[in-house]
């Protein structure tokens, strides 16, 4: 039986969609402080406030993340949520489970918290959402000595590493997403076990341009898979989507007819750069024109592939909107090789560099991109030894202020006059 | 010169001792040895938690250090308040 009249709250379950608070409830029938987490979401409707706080001393020890801790301020009105602290769980990459794990886990969450998940947060990590303080060390116990699983990052950690699915399902991944996930997971246990920057940071794998995690939008070190050399035309395939006998995209407008496929008007009018055109029946495309966006491969899979000299473009400095607006990340190194033989020696070397610098200029709270943009990116390429490239530039005069240095200008600042008004009279 | 580990282990206690406020960012530590990487002083300060000198204190989306006696204060005070 419902412990709070929740009139606001049951609107909610009135829709044609599923609710979360019919979620609540049949929870609630076994988990009866699911109740109150109603009960308190139902006052903050009435009274427009929130009545949760944050941080706290909350934590597994030794651990500097993984917990985030939250109470009720209302504890005696609301005791069932009086502590409802959140576990991050480090997903596996590329979130395969086995039936018998989520069984395992959900079972442990019964029994030390509220039986209420998150699949998956934002970051990735599964969200075990509600348990008290002295549950933490038991959960944490049961789970890495039953499950042999970790805790994920949270706080001013290195937050969990998210992948793609990369290759074991994607046929277009520029190189193996999972392993670099994996690797770089396990070489930085201790910045994603405790605190160690400024504030958050991030980083995500996508294994093409497609960037199925959204690494652009949402990771301080965005390594998304691409390739330098041309795309991969099979021309006899060309045609059979030209005649209509292959599905385009895939087949995943497949729900509708939309009339004969037109490669003109769905493919070549459509890429951004302009760079492809048909000539004697076939497609061309002009390689050094093209951004990599993907949409000719999307359309005509079996068709066009990604070329064979395949890396990664690292984008830096991406974040969501809590201090200045949101921010996609910038373009710095255009193509790196992304490989397991140097146990991705490159990448390493460019995440730590930019630890080495933003651990020491950044502001408390300050995100890499956010230090970034007060630095400049000029300034930012000089920290990272890195020269200014085209690609850098977005369109002309959208970033044009590289200043040189005196030692970097023959004969520096100083002139002869005398020497230059021989050939310019004033 | 950086300072030996023992030395920089005082330091930072004297350092979260005595600031205003009982939570601390790792940059605060900094200045405790200007001549230290910040990641010498990360690890220095985490194994100082190992050894329950200093604690964590999570906004849950910024962690803290502090001296667990103040920190614990802190929070039973916050408690306090209800309805
Ligand atoms: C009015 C109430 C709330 C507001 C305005 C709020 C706001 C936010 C914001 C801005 C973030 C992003 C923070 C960041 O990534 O740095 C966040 C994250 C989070 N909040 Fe809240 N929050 C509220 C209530 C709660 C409650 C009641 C809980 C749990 C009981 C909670 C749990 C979390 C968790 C676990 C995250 C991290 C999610 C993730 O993994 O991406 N929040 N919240
Ligand atoms: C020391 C010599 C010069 C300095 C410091 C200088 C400086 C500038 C600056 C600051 C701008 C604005 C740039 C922008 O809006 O992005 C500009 C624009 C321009 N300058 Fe110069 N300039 C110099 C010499 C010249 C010369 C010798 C010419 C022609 C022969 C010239 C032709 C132009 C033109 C046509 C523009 C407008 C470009 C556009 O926005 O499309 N400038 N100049
Ligand atoms: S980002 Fe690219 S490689 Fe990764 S799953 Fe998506 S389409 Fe495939
Ligand atoms: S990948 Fe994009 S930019 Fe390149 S040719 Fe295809 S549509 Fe044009």
């Amino acid at each position: 039986m419902a412990k709070h009249e929740t009139p606001l709250l049951d609107q909610l379950e009135s829709g044609p969609w599923p609710s979360f608070v019919s979620d609540i409830k049949r929870q609630a029938e076994t988990k009866p402080e699911c109740w109150d987490i109603l009960g308190v979401l139902e006052l903050s409707y009435e009274e427009r406030i929130t009545h949760w706080k944050h941080g706290g001393i909350v934590g597994v020890f030794g651990y500097g993340g993984g917990v985030v801790g939250r109470y009720v301020d209302l504890p005696k009105r609301f005791p069932g949520v009086e502590h409802f602290h959140t576990m991050r769980v480090n997903q596996p990459s590329s979130k395969y489970y086995t039936t018998k794990f989520l069984r395992q886990l959900s079972d442990l969450w019964e029994k030390h918290g509220s039986g209420m998940t998150n699949m998956h947060g934002s970051t990735g990590d599964i969200i075990l959402l509600g348990c008290r303080t002295e549950e933490l060390e038991p959960m944490f116990w049961d789970m890495t000595h039953e499950m042999n699983q970790d805790l994920g990052g949270s706080g001013s950690n290195l937050r969990t590493p998210a992948n793609c699915l990369g290759q074991s399902r994607c046929e277009w991944s520029c190189y193996d997403t999972e392993e670099v996930c994996y690797n770089l997971t396990m070489h930085y246990q201790d910045e994603l076990h405790r605190p160690a920057f400024p504030y958050k940071f991030k980083f995500k794998f996508s294994g093409c341009p497609n960037d199925c995690v959204s690494a652009i939008a949402r990771s301080d070190v965005a390594v998304i898979g691409t390739w330098r050399d041309d795309i991969q035309i099979d021309q006899a395939a060309v045609k059979e989507y030209i005649a209509g006998n292959y599905p385009g995209n895939g087949g995943a407008h497949s729900g509708r007819d939309w009339g004969k496929f037109d490669i003109q008007k769905e493919v070549i009018d459509l890429c951004p750069t302009e760079c492809m055109w048909m000539e004697d029946g076939e497609l061309k495309i002009d390689n050094s024109e093209c951004t990599r966006c993907m949409h000719c491969i999307n359309v005509m899979p079996r068709a066009l592939r990604p070329g064979k000299d395949k890396g990664a473009t690292i984008c830096v400095g991406a974040k969501a909107p809590i201090l200045d607006g949101a921010q996609f990340a910038t373009m710095i190194v255009p193509f790196m090789k992304i490989e397991k033989e140097n146990d991705y020696e490159e990448l390493i070397d460019f995440i730590e560099k930019i630890w080495d610098w933003w651990m020491v200029e950044g502001k408390n709270r300050e995100r890499c991109g956010e230090c970034m943009q007060r630095f400049g990116l000029p300034e930012f390429l000089r920290i990272m030894g890195l020269e200014p490239l085209p690609q850098h530039i977005k369109e002309p005069r959208s970033n044009p202020y590289v200043f040189w240095k005196e030692e970097e200008v023959p004969g520096g600042w100083e002139r002869d006059v005398v020497e230059f008004r021989k050939k310019h009279a004033a | 010169m950086a300072l030996e580990k023992d030395a920089l282990k005082n330091a930072i206690e004297e350092k979260a001792t005595k600031s205003p406020k009982p939570q601390l960012y790792i940059k605060d530590f900094y200045v405790c040895d200007p001549d230290s990487k910040p990641r010498v002083i990360k690890n220095v300060a985490n194994e100082m938690v190992r050894e329950g000198r200093l604690m964590f204190w999570s906004s849950g989306s910024t962690t803290m250090y502090g001296i667990p006696s103040r920190i614990q204060d802190e929070d039973a005070k916050a408690e306090g308040g209800e309805d």
